[in-house]
Formats: structure tokens, sequence, C-alpha cells
């Protein structure tokens, strides 16, 4: 059988001083498969990172041209170096880069970042969210995912440390089964491909009911600012449902919830009163009290607490851990095959 | 807290000795390796026991404080190193050149402060010990590569050539030191790995440019671009020596100085 034909970086030189011409797409593949030029764009990337490190604005293309470039190298190394030919670890390990190139670009195309807050006992559905970050080519379902947050709790070490974080969630699997499990630190809920991550925001919400005259009721929960961070600010404007009434609502209380001493956990104070403002306006509220508005009537239900999540979501996630491993492992694979021949101490 | 840091100090003691004792082997052109060796040992033995104490009076490993990181740091490239030269004893005077950087680790752990830090919640998991222990068969395999390299340039360059005369030429040490940074490429990439598995799950993301993941990737970068400079122009062995030395500054400073100034909550160190 005919091998067909290889050029070399050695025999390039020679046919550059005088042998007859290689044809022009085995030259240019010669060329864009040079080891020199590999060289040449893993130092021009060093700029690229550089840039990646200090903007978010500069991820994408200072990093993609050099990768790109990269890539061809490769994939031009692959057709017209030698070396290649007799290795095949080594086609795979530099394989498996490109496709690691490949499905990072993808995941960039497609992922979804963002924030939602949750109430205790309440449903995320229809997919809002607090913040979102939305890649262009986004296919997920989010408007699917429906979970509850069943409530949490957070140990402290002393010095107000955070420690532990336990998240019950209850939600709505792909056969329409209600399931629950307990998320936080490590452990993600996964939901449709969306990952829910607990986070260091979370805090207290005082929960009432508006009844608006002659309408009916409804719950509405104010989400005081993250607790222990703006522990002194625990105050936050919020719109009367349904109404453009601006209320000012502050929570006061007096027991140390974490104490710096020693170790405590995240709870609800025992005693505490929630104080609205309106205007000149100024009511001092205890679980079950309520207060007359031109709008309706506004009743304190009580304390709850409120998680701040994460979301995630890139589908490339296993094809990039399995790709990475097969890129380390067939490395392994190389170096083994080529250090077996000779003793370490010959 | 008292016993531990009095079995620290024996360690110290002992590698010193041994140190001091393979770099005098090498100026005054004399054999030493089973003393030094057996002094080596000795010092990691003990190290092994100071970290245990710790370890069992804190109730996790020493992976918090800069004073717990360079401990570890240090046991895990004494261990490396031991065992190359113990396994390869013809590179065993490449001592004189590594146990010179040691000394400055192990300086610099008797400054820091041995206090306490708090663990973190995100530290409960396997891919601590995995990511770490990958990051230390790394960064001991650059520290053997940087070993014979010094050799490599010592030689060159005039210095101290009574026993290093008697190692292998260097195109042999070359070779050899080319095996410790494939081993390095291959630790390097599983660290990058499995620190991106532990990223995802307790950052929710893989990768965001944080200053440790970005200074460890620009170290796997050079070692790519080292291992391909060797195979495009096949240089000089001291030319090669000069890389690895490069390389291994640049893990150092990754290791050493990155997780320590940044404000990031990927430190190595919260
Ligand atoms: C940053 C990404 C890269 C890494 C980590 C990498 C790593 C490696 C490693 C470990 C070897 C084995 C060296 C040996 O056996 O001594 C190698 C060889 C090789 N690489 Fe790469 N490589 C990368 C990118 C590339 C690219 C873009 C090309 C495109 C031309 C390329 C082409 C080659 C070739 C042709 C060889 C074989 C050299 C020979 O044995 O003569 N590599 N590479």
């Amino acid at each position: 059988m005919q091998q067909p034909p290889v050029i070399d970086p050695g025999l390039q030189q020679t046919l550059a001083s005088g042998g007859s011409t290689p044809p022009v797409f085995l030259r240019g593949a010669a060329w864009l498969g040079s080891l020199k030029l590999t060289l040449a764009l893993l130092v021009l990337l060093v700029p690229a990172i550089v840039l990646a490190y200090n903007s978010e604005a500069w991820r994408s293309w200072p990093l993609a041209v050099p990768l790109t470039g990269l890539a061809f190298n490769l994939l031009a190394a692959l057709t017209s170096n030698p070396a290649f030919r007799r290795q095949t670890a080594l086609i795979v390990f530099h394989l498996a880069l490109v496709a690691l190139l490949l499905l990072i670009a993808a995941g960039r195309m497609s992922y979804l970042k963002g924030t939602l807050e949750l109430t205790e006992g309440a449903w995320f559905e229809g997919g809002a969210l607090t913040s979102t970050d939305t890649a262009r080519w986004h296919a997920g379902d989010l408007d699917q995912v429906r979970f509850t947050n069943l409530g949490f709790t957070i140990d402290y070490a002393p010095g107000i440390r955070r420690d532990a974080t336990r998240n019950r969630v209850g939600w709505i699997d792909e056969r329409g089964r209600m399931r629950e499990s307990t998320i936080g630190d490590q452990h993600p809920l996964v939901v449709e491909g969306y990952r829910f991550y607990t986070s260091f925001n979370k805090g207290f919400a005082p929960t009432f009911t508006f009844t608006p005259t002659g309408g009916k009721a409804v719950l509405g929960a104010v989400h005081l600012p993250s607790y222990p961070i703006h522990e002194y600010e625990q105050t936050r404007e919020w719109s009367l449902p349904g109404t453009r009434r601006m209320l000012w609502i502050l929570l006061d209380f007096d027991e140390t919830i974490l104490d710096p001493a020693q170790p405590s956990a995240f709870r609800m104070p025992s005693d505490y009163r929630v104080i609205v403002r309106d205007g000149a306006e100024r009511w001092e509220l205890r679980p079950g009290a309520a207060i007359d508005l031109p709008e309706g009537r506004l009743e304190l239900v009580g304390l709850r607490s409120w998680m701040g999540y994460n979301v995630f979501y890139d589908w490339t996630l296993p094809w990039l851990a399995a790709t990475a491993a097969l890129a380390v492992l067939s490395l392994g694979w190389h170096f083994a095959g080529k250090f077996r021949r000779k003793a370490w101490d010959a | 807290m008292e016993r531990e840091l009095q079995v620290l100090w024996a360690a110290i003691v002992a590698y010193v000795l041994g140190g001091v004792l393979a770099i005098f082997g090498v100026a005054l052109g004399r054999r030493q390796g089973r003393v030094v060796l057996g002094l080596l040992l000795a010092g990691l033995l003990l190290h092994t026991a100071s970290l245990a104490l710790r370890w069992q009076r804190l109730d996790h490993g020493p992976f918090i404080t800069l004073f717990e990181i360079l401990s570890s740091n240090v046991w895990s490239l004494m261990l490396v190193f031991l065992i190359a030269y113990w396994r390869i004893p013809k590179i065993r005077p490449s001592a004189a050149v590594v146990m010179p950087v040691m000394f400055v680790l192990m300086g610099w752990l008797m400054l820091a402060h041995p206090g306490e830090g708090h663990f973190p919640p995100t530290y409960r998991t396997p891919w601590l010990f995995i990511h770490i222990g990958m990051a230390k068969v790394f960064l001991g395999a650059t520290l053997v590569a940087l070993g014979i390299a010094g050799v490599v340039l010592l030689r060159r360059y005039g210095i101290a050539e009574g026993r290093f005369a008697a190692l292998p030429d260097d195109r042999r040490l070359d070779e050899l030191a080319y095996r410790f940074m494939a081993l390095a490429l291959i630790f390097d990439t599983l660290m990058l790995i499995t620190g991106a598995i532990w990223a995802q799950d307790a950052w929710g993301r893989y990768w965001a440019w944080d200053p440790l993941e970005t200074w460890s990737f620009v170290t796997w970068l050079l070692l790519a671009f080292a291992i391909h400079l060797r195979v495009t122009y096949r240089p000089l062995p001291v030319r090669n020596a000069w890389m690895i030395v490069a390389v291994f500054v640049l893990a150092f400073l990754t290791f050493f100085g990155v997780p320590f100034v940044s404000e990031s909550p990927h430190k190595g160190a919260v």
C-alpha cells in the first residue's frame, strides 16, 4: 500500500533549498503545523491571559485568537508531522486538548449564570432570576424548574466564621414527583441541568399578609439585607403589593444571634419587633399585629429566613470532565511508553 | 502545641544536618549517601509525627494557615526528593542543590506563626486531598528536576565540580530531568482538573481567572512550552536546565506567593 506523502521539518528545509516543490497544500500544512508556530502561539497566549485576568470584558476574543491558532496548528500537525503518526497516545492527548477547547467554546456560548432569592417555604417557578448572565445560544429550560426552600441551618465558628450550610429543598423531578434533599457548600441542587448553590447571601424576611380593601389577601415577604454582613442595616423599602405605596421596614431585636466568642448558628431571633414607617407615621409590630392603611390592612405574620442561590448551567460539564480525564490518561500512557524502554537509574 | 513544635524543630535539625552534610560532601568530593539518607529520613519521620500531632489536636489537616501550608509542603517535597534520592543513587549529590531551596522554605516555616486557622466548609471534601496531593507531587517532581538541572548548571559554570564530576554526563542528566518534567506535567494537569472539579462544587464555576487559577495555568503553559521547546529545537542541556529553573520559580511563586497576596476566596489558605 502506498504511504501518503509526509513532510517533516527536516525535509522541508531540503525542499526549500532546491528539491522539487511539493504541492502547495502540503507546504501550507507543514507551515501551519510547524512546532515553531506552536511555540509562538503559546507565547502569544500569555498576554491574552494577562488581559483575561485583568478584565472580564477581555475573556473572549483575545483568548480565542491564539487558542484557535493552536487548534489549527495542531490539526495541521496531525496531518503533516510524522511524530504523530508513530505515537497514538500523543495523538489522543492532543486531540483531547482540541476537544476541550471546542467544549469550552460551546459552554461559553450556551451557559447561564444567575442569582435568585427564595423565602423559606416559597417556590422557585417560572424561571425569574434576580440577576442573570445568559449566553447567546442558551438552550436550557429554566421555566420548567420548580423547587422550594424548606429552610436552612448555618453553623458559625467563634469569630463569626461561617461553617456548614444545610439547606432542605424540595423539587419536582422529571416524572413530576416531589423529591427532597439537603444541599449546601459542596452540594448543589441539580434540576434539568441547572445547578443551584446556596450562597453566603441570606437573611431575615418579615412576612406580611396584605388584604386590599374589598380584595383577597396576599402574602408578601421582605428580604432584609444579608445577615450578618449587614447586621446593622436590617432595613429595606418595600412597595405594598399591588399599590404604589412605599413602606420602610426595619427589624429590631436585642439578642445576640451569632456570638463571636463561641460556636453559634444562624437562627430567628425569639423576641423581635418590626417597625413600619410610612412618611411621618410609624408603627411597631409584633407577630399578629396589623395596621390599617388607605389601601387595605397589613398584618405581620412573622419572621422567616431567605436564602440567596447561585444558578449555573453548562451542559458541557460531564463532557469536559471525561475529555480532561482522557487527556491526562493518554499523556500518562505516552510518557509511560516512552520511558519504559530505559530504566530511570540507567 | 508545645510538643508538636518541639518535634518539628527536631525534624528541621535532622533535615538541616542531612542537607549540610550533603553540601559538604559535594564540596569536599566525599560520598555520604547513607548518612544523608538516614538523616533526611529521620527528619521526615519526625516531621510526620509533628504533623500528625497537630492534625489530631485541630481535627483537620495542614491546609489552612501559612505555617501549615509551608509545613506540609516541606514534608511532601522532602518525601518526593527522598524517594528520588533513595531510588536513583546516581543523582544523590543533587541534594546540594535541592537542600538550600528547602532551607529557604524551612526558615520561612520557622518564622511563620503556628496559630490555628478556621477550616472552611468548602474544604470538607475528598477533593481537598486529591487536588492538594496532585499539586504536591507536581511540585516535588519539579524540585527533583531542579536539583538535576542545578547540577548541570553548576558544572557548566565551573562551581563545585568535585563530586558533581562523578555524575552522569549532561545528556544523561538532561534526559532524567526531562522525565521529572514529564511527571510534573502529568500531575500539574491532574491538579488543574481536580481543582476545576472542586471549584465547580464549591463555588459554582470551574474556572474564573482568579489569581491562583491564572498563575497555575501559566505555569502549566510554561511546562508545555518547555517540553515543546525541547522537541522542536533539541536545545543543549544547559538551556533546558535554565528552562527548568524558570518552571520551578514560576511554580514556587504560584504556590507560596500568590495565595498570600491575593484577596480572592481561592487562597489555598482561607
Ligand atoms: C498547550 C498545549 C499542548 C501541550 C500541553 C502539549 C504537550 C505535549 C507533550 C507532553 C508532548 C510529548 C513530548 C515528548 O514525548 O517528549 C508533545 C509533543 C508534541 N506536540 Fe504538543 N502539546 C500542546 C500543544 C501542541 C500543539 C498546538 C501542537 C501543534 C503542532 C503540538 C504538537 C506536538 C507534536 C508534533 C509533538 C511530538 C513531538 C515529537 O515527538 O517530535 N502540541 N506535546
